[in-house]
């Protein structure tokens, strides 16, 4: 890549097969244990939520101001 | 046009670099970065960031075969990580992953993920480096992973086991916080987290065992678009819900003050009168912890800066600003009497608070229940304390505290054996010293209070 102005650091780019393994586990778990929580009913809605969600929509651009 | 003419911050970068000229600020592009800006232009990238004000805003002005030139939205005042409370700093960092997410989705990538590439404007966290995308390689891992380590995730860890003051660390590490320091400083127990044991720990190990191996292995390693979203993805959830365990000395501050409701809103009604006659357009409240005061204003201001000390009261402040949707909040965590100095090439990368506080020139400075804290807490003569507040304001409104006032007595009490010494901590010395920098337009005691508040006017700012 021509732009690298920085070390990206290769053991951090190596590493990064293993983060991904990992983190895909732990979505993947928390997803589960999301399934068990709803199906018991024991989800807490949190309402003191002030972050935004990930998803940048660019569907709901046409609503906004 | 001339790369001497670069902002002093801007010069790591070969894409592009910023020029400040006059109210302006512009971007200029060089034709290493054509091609991405093209990109990012006609699939409307930009614009859609831009009209979610996830981007600063910014138009083209010029074309050229040499470069072309954008003009950029200019920012009041740029607040730098190191003057972020917890969840601001959360906040910046949940923006950095949101930008990667959307970039992967349209086929680019992050090239860099540094955390002076975030500031604050209207309420909320912004990107301001429009030239940090590129094209995303497929199966190319995230060159701006480390980076984003350790500019968030490792600052906003250290703070969660050691306290919001760790976020400072920043002003020392412009380039993030070593990950070896990182991992040697969080509790063993983070090695059992796998979301923290991955990221910071083995990353830190990794990072050691290639530190010299110079061979170019790095552009070969593969990671599916998949692998890298659920980084991305795993570390969202992860910040998202970072919380920090410690307790506030000022956050329940208006609880246990020694006001009672009537002096609270007579004092708030003779700073809503004076702030009327000046019609200010933008303001600083130095000492103000979570905004209550700059909310009790009748008038509408564009930018208003609060400033305090604590990070709960700051972290209060930012999320009251989120739930009212204010547009013209800027809360900032300040220690007035050691703000952050220029740092970084030159001392010139980073402005110092003073410096970016004169450029922005507030209308008007708010110094309420503050001045015995610096004067007494922090032993700093009147002469020095008007010589702060003369430097950027025009007009200061300032409570004094008197000796009488339970908190100077406890203040003073605290003292012990060099409570004479204080024996200058009379509001009399106080007139005196500040009239030599200011005017008195105006003052008025608080009824049932022994404090007394002025409306000053800056002699050397017109």
């Amino acid at each position: 890549m021509t732009f690298l102005y920085f070390d990206p650091g290769l053991g951090a780019m190596i590493i990064q097969a293993i983060v991904a393994a990992i983190a895909g586990v732990v979505l993947f778990s928390k997803n589960v244990m999301l399934k068990i929580k709803s199906f018991l009913g024991i989800v807490k809605k949190n309402d003191e939520d002030i972050f935004e969600d990930i998803d940048i929509n660019d569907s709901d651009l046409e609503n906004d101001k | 046009m001339n790369i001497k003419k670069a902002h002093s911050s801007s010069f790591r970068d070969p894409s592009g670099y910023v020029v400040i000229e006059g109210n302006d600020v512009k971007r200029v592009i060089n034709p290493l970065y054509f091609k991405q800006y093209q990109a990012l232009r006609d699939s409307k990238f930009y614009e859609n960031l831009i009209k979610k004000e996830l981007l600063i805003a910014h138009e083209e002005m010029s074309n050229s075969n040499e470069e072309i030139i954008l003009k950029a939205e200019k920012i009041p005042f740029i607040s730098y990580p190191y003057e972020w409370s917890f969840n601001m700093y959360k906040e910046a960092a949940l923006l950095t992953l949101r930008l990667q997410k959307y970039a992967l989705e349209h086929g680019f990538s992050l090239k860099d993920a540094s955390a002076f590439n975030v500031t604050f404007h209207k309420g909320k966290t912004i990107f301001i480096d429009t030239l940090s995308f590129d094209f995303y390689k497929e199966g190319s891992p995230w060159r701006a992973y480390k980076q984003f380590i350790t500019h968030f995730l490792g600052p906003l860890l250290l703070a969660k086991y050691h306290g919001s003051q760790s976020l400072k660390l920043m002003h020392n590490f412009i380039d993030g916080i070593p990950l070896k320091m990182v991992s040697s400083m969080l509790p063993f127990k983070t090695k059992l987290n796998p979301l923290i044991y991955s990221n910071i720990h083995l990353l830190a190990k990794s990072e050691a065992k290639h530190n010299e191996d110079y061979d170019d292995n790095g552009y070969k390693v593969k990671l599916s678009k998949n692998g890298q979203q659920n980084i991305v993805k795993s570390l969202y959830d992860f910040i998202k819900k970072l919380e920090l365990n410690e307790k506030s000395e000022w956050g329940n501050y208006y609880d246990k003050t020694n006001y009672s409701d009537e002096a609270f809103n007579q004092k708030s009604k003779i700073i809503n009168s004076w702030v009327a006659d000046i019609k200010p357009k933008t303001l600083v409240d130095i000492g103000g912890n979570d905004g209550t005061f700059v909310r009790k204003l009748d008038i509408g201001i564009d930018v208003s800066l609060v400033c305090d000390i604590d990070n709960n009261a700051v972290d209060i402040n930012h999320k009251l600003m989120k739930k009212n949707k204010e547009r013209s909040t800027l809360p900032l965590v300040l220690d007035v009497i050691n703000p952050s100095s220029a740092i970084g090439l030159n001392n010139k990368e980073r402005d110092s608070f003073i410096d970016r506080m004169k450029e922005f020139a507030p209308d008007v400075t708010l110094a309420l229940a503050l001045i015995h804290h610096i004067s007494l807490t922090g032993n700093v003569p009147f002469v020095r304390s008007a010589e702060f507040f003369a430097s950027f304001s025009k007009f200061l409104i300032i409570e004094f505290p008197k000796r009488e006032d339970s908190w100077v007595k406890r203040l003073l009490k605290s003292k012990s054996d060099f409570k004479d010494y204080f024996g200058w901590y009379t509001i009399a010395n106080f007139e005196t010293i500040y009239s030599s920098w200011f005017e008195i337009i105006e003052k008025k005691d608080i009824q049932n209070s022994e404090r007394t508040i002025f409306f000053l006017k800056n002699r050397l700012i017109s």
